[in-house]
């Protein structure tokens, strides 16, 4: 028979053992989680509905800092108490940081279990932490000025496209590092083949050059430029009422990844809540969320789209395969002098 | 070129190029200056999500939208909070400080104006990262106090020079009569000191107020999430969305600051201010 004394005692040994079982969520009871995180749509997202949940799943403050830049500031910190617990930014930076010391590598699957679900890119040699999402740096065209929609990477050099093609500043942006890295793949022996990438660089001019993919965006839609380089979810998000005459063009030599990449700082008090987010931002229905709102491709191979965002993402293991994963350690070590010269190049 | 008189009628003012060559030049220094708010205006009133000229019609969503985020809201009120102590402080500062190197007979007066207008020398934005280095140093964070500071910091040399202008040109028999006629230091500084400085004072508090509520490189490092001022957050917004609320935003901020300027000549009369 079931007293009610027998019920208190197995409901409080059951309370006991979960409490004992989850040491993370205990720890995370009066944490603060430092982190960085993108604004814009995304950010809209993430105050209202993403952090908020997982503030009360997780029984802690999440402090998103939106303000760039992120880089400076926690290079500035403390190492042993940082200002933020976990990063968020671009592959480029993440790998500037590592090498400072700043962020640590790679995150296990004992830390963070839904690793074991995403696509091999998301933690390839070529990342540091864990990339949460990718975009597609491509190139995006005006549909409605009678120029040929592009097919390769060379065709940006059309001389019909002079002055009306977009790039970026190369030393600011890293899109419009990428685009010089597969200058000299498509132009010459590889990513690494500056020579190539200087010479075809010649070939580009006259062109606008931006700092931020958002001027891009802009250019696109007021048909300031016709092509540039851009990545695909700049120009997937202006559909329905938002139509835009403007589409985005996967170069049959590949895409770039431009991944969204969180790594964790070595002196973080809160490791365990940091991993905790990671995973979270990893987990199926956080990534289908977030992916639909600013069309970014998810790395959880687990995510089922919606048949729009699942047609035009790189949502299968045969579309990732188009990514290009750049050695952004290998860059990082040349930039001054790449800077230099292509600012050189780009005045004269 | 030389004209004769006889060919001239006697109510036709005879060509001046000099003085045409003035009107130009200054036309050319309006249009340089103006130019850039009638972009913005244009921009801020135009219904597209870009910037296009001419354009194609006439549109508040983007001041709809700027007043409807709680983002942009909450980064006014802060800037106009910061701004406000900022004008306070620096005027308490910086008048207190021209009053002492005017008045004081302080030893090694040209270090310490020098010391007191260096913020004005050094870049802001290392301005900014030194004090964000010195708040994680001694464990305070990054609080609102200390962004208001921060601003007071390099508000306070517009304030300074201002009132030291005045001062220089103060004739002190004014209050040394009021003396001789019995009035006390406070009383002589608030009845005759005081009123005589005063657009210098102001006209320095309006720079702080301006300086402040515009400060961009400063506030980068020593702002927190959620507690951004208007400046930082218009340049995150324009990192995802460069639509028309950016204009918008701006058309606020120059309105803000022509209201400042109204207000302080309601209060002091702007031929006070003008004739600094």
């Amino acid at each position: 028979m079931i007293s009610r004394r027998s019920i208190l005692r197995a409901g409080t040994g059951l309370a006991a053992a979960t409490t004992l079982g989850a040491p993370t969520i205990l720890h995370a009871q009066a944490s603060t989680l430092k982190i960085t995180t993108w604004g814009g749509k995304w950010g809209d997202i993430m105050k209202a509905t993403v952090l908020p949940a997982f503030e009360k799943e997780f029984k802690c403050t999440v402090s998103a800092d939106q303000a760039f830049p992120y880089v400076p500031k926690l290079q500035a910190s403390s190492k042993n108490d940082p200002l933020y617990d976990v990063l968020q930014t671009n592959s480029n930076e993440q790998w500037n940081c590592f090498t400072e010391g700043l962020v640590m590598d790679k995150v296990s699957v004992k830390d963070v279990p839904n690793v074991a679900d995403v696509y091999p890119y998301a933690v390839s040699d070529k990342i540091v932490g864990v990339t949460i999402f990718t975009s597609a740096i491509g190139l995006g065209y005006r549909t409605d000025k009678g120029i040929t929609p592009p097919k390769s990477w060379k065709d940006l050099a059309d001389p019909k496209l002079a002055g009306a093609r977009g790039s970026y500043l190369i030393p600011v942006n890293s899109l419009g590092q990428c685009h010089l890295m597969m200058l000299g793949k498509v132009y010459g022996k590889g990513l690494q083949d500056l020579d190539a990438a200087y010479k075809a660089l010649e070939l580009l001019k006259p062109i606008k050059l931006v700092d931020f993919t958002g001027q891009m965006e802009k250019m696109l839609l007021s048909a300031e430029v016709n092509e540039g380089v851009i990545h695909d979810s700049g120009v997937y998000r202006y559909e329905g009422d938002n139509r835009q005459p403007v589409d985005f063009c996967s170069p049959t030599e590949g895409v770039v990844a431009l991944e969204q990449v969180l790594s964790v700082t070595p002196g973080s008090k809160v490791k365990q809540l940091a991993y905790a987010y990671m995973d979270y931002m990893l987990r199926p229905d956080v990534q289908k969320l977030l992916a639909e709102a600013v069309w970014y491709s998810p790395a959880n191979k687990k995510v089922k789209l919606a048949e729009k965002y699942d047609t035009k993402l790189l949502t299968t293991p045969e579309k990732v395969a188009t990514l290009i994963q750049p050695d952004w350690k290998w860059y990082n070590a040349r930039k001054e002098d790449i800077d230099g010269r292509v600012t050189k190049i780009l005045k004269s | 070129m030389s004209t004769t008189p006889a060919r001239l009628s006697p109510n036709r003012v005879p060509f001046d190029a000099g003085r045409a060559a003035y009107i130009g030049l200054n036309l050319v220094l309006l249009a340089f200056l103006l130019l850039p708010i009638a972009i913005v205006l244009v921009f801020a009133f135009n219904p597209m999500p870009y910037i296009s000229f001419p354009p194609v019609g006439i549109s508040l969503r983007w001041f709809d939208k700027f007043f409807s985020s709680s983002d942009f809201m909450n980064a006014l009120w802060l800037s106009l909070w910061v701004a406000g102590c900022v004008l306070v402080l620096a005027v308490l500062i910086g008048g207190a400080c021209a009053l002492a190197l005017a008045r004081g007979n302080l030893p090694g007066r040209s270090f310490l104006t020098a010391f007191f207008m260096s913020p004005l020398m050094l870049p802001a934005i290392l301005t900014g990262l030194a004090l964000f280095q010195s708040y994680l140093l001694v464990g305070i964070g990054r609080p609102v106090w200390g962004l208001i500071m921060a601003h007071t910091l390099v508000a306070v040399p517009y304030v300074l020079r201002t009132t030291l202008a005045v001062l220089h040109n103060f004739d002190r028999r004014i209050e040394e009569a009021a003396a001789v006629l019995g009035a006390s230091p406070t009383r002589v500084f608030f009845e005759v000191t005081l009123p005589l400085i005063r657009p210098g004072v102001f006209a320095g508090g309006v720079f702080a107020f301006i300086v402040s509520f515009d400060q961009f490189p400063v506030s980068l490092f020593l702002v927190v999430p959620k507690g951004e001022t208007l400046p930082v957050v218009l340049f995150n917004y324009m990192k995802f969305d460069l639509d028309g609320a950016i204009a918008a935003a701006s058309m606020v901020s120059i309105l803000l600051a022509i209201a400042v300027v109204l207000v302080l000549e309601r209060l002091i009369g702007l031929k006070a201010y003008v004739k600094l």
